[in-house]
């Protein structure tokens, strides 16, 4: 693991960090000023509650089932004319 | 014509399953649950014509949304007269959290916030934005495979992301305080 990170290099991170899109090595250095900076904790929890929120509001809608319906059914007509 | 079939993988059985990510994604681009429908309908046929190029064992759920969104983009977009933003990446909203710290740090009042209420403002983002936060934030797809269904580099994704998370916050902070749920930010010095 490197030098200590400081907020502003935190911050430009944090993104990243909520997508797990950081290597290994910047993500410990990430977690490293996490776990001793509670300004840049209270601030990744605030982003990270923010995506928890906007994911489950995502998951409730699905493909209606008629449209499921038409769509097998059309595939099935494509495969016979095949 | 051999059957589209990628090493012996059927089809229906790769594709089916992602259904519900094809239409919640399109109903977000296209804003209209009849226009999703027949987005959905357009892309799965695509799909199966397309599928001897799918490559087995690589993400069949971003291949699709790859096509969706394409087909999205060649053949809906112009449906809706929407302004085209020319200079998106100069968009900087405020971060919202400055502005929440002291009577809502952990974000709560997003939780008090209705589903329609969330998904109107999403579907209010310009186009460019609101791609990037449902395929990244709502349908969990990695920078690098958003990168590829759009065809812009990485960076370009990681920035769009970041102004709509900020232009989402921003929006659904302006609801919240316009509807009582949190309180105005008050002026310091006042």
């Amino acid at each position: 693991m490197g030098e200590p990170i400081d907020c502003r290099q935190a911050a430009a991170r944090l993104q990243d960090y909520l997508k797990q899109e950081l290597t290994p090595e910047l993500a410990a250095e990430m977690r490293a000023h996490l776990e001793r900076c509670r300004p840049c904790f209270a601030h990744a929890r605030f982003e990270q509650r923010f995506l928890i929120m906007l994911e489950s509001r995502a998951r409730k809608c699905g493909c209606p089932g008629t449209l499921r319906a038409r769509i097998e059914s059309l595939l099935r007509a494509e495969m016979e004319s095949d | 014509m051999a059957e589209p079939s990628t090493a012996g993988r059927p089809f229906d059985a790769d594709a089916l399953p992602h259904l519900d990510a094809l239409y919640r994604v399109a109903l977000r681009l296209t804003g209209d649950p009849t226009q999703a429908e027949d987005l959905v309908q357009d892309t799965m046929l695509k799909a199966y014509r397309a599928w001897r190029q799918y490559r087995p064992g690589t993400n069949a759920k971003g291949w699709l949304l790859t096509i969706l969104r394409n087909t999205f983009i060649n053949d809906y977009r112009r449906r809706k007269l929407e302004p085209v933003a020319t200079d998106l990446e100069a968009v900087e909203p405020h971060a919202i959290y400055r502005a929440v710290e002291d009577v809502d740090p952990e974000g709560a009042f997003f939780s008090k916030i209705v589903d329609d209420k969330v998904l109107e403002a999403v579907d209010a983002l310009p186009t460019e934005f609101r791609e990037v936060l449902v395929l990244s934030d709502m349908e969990g797809m990695r920078y690098g495979e958003i990168a590829e269904a759009l065809k812009v580099p990485v960076g370009t994704v990681k920035s769009r992301l970041f102004r709509a998370r900020r232009l989402l916050q921003a929006s659904l902070y302006n609801y919240a305080v316009e509807t009582g749920i949190i309180p105005p930010r008050e002026d310091h010095d006042g």
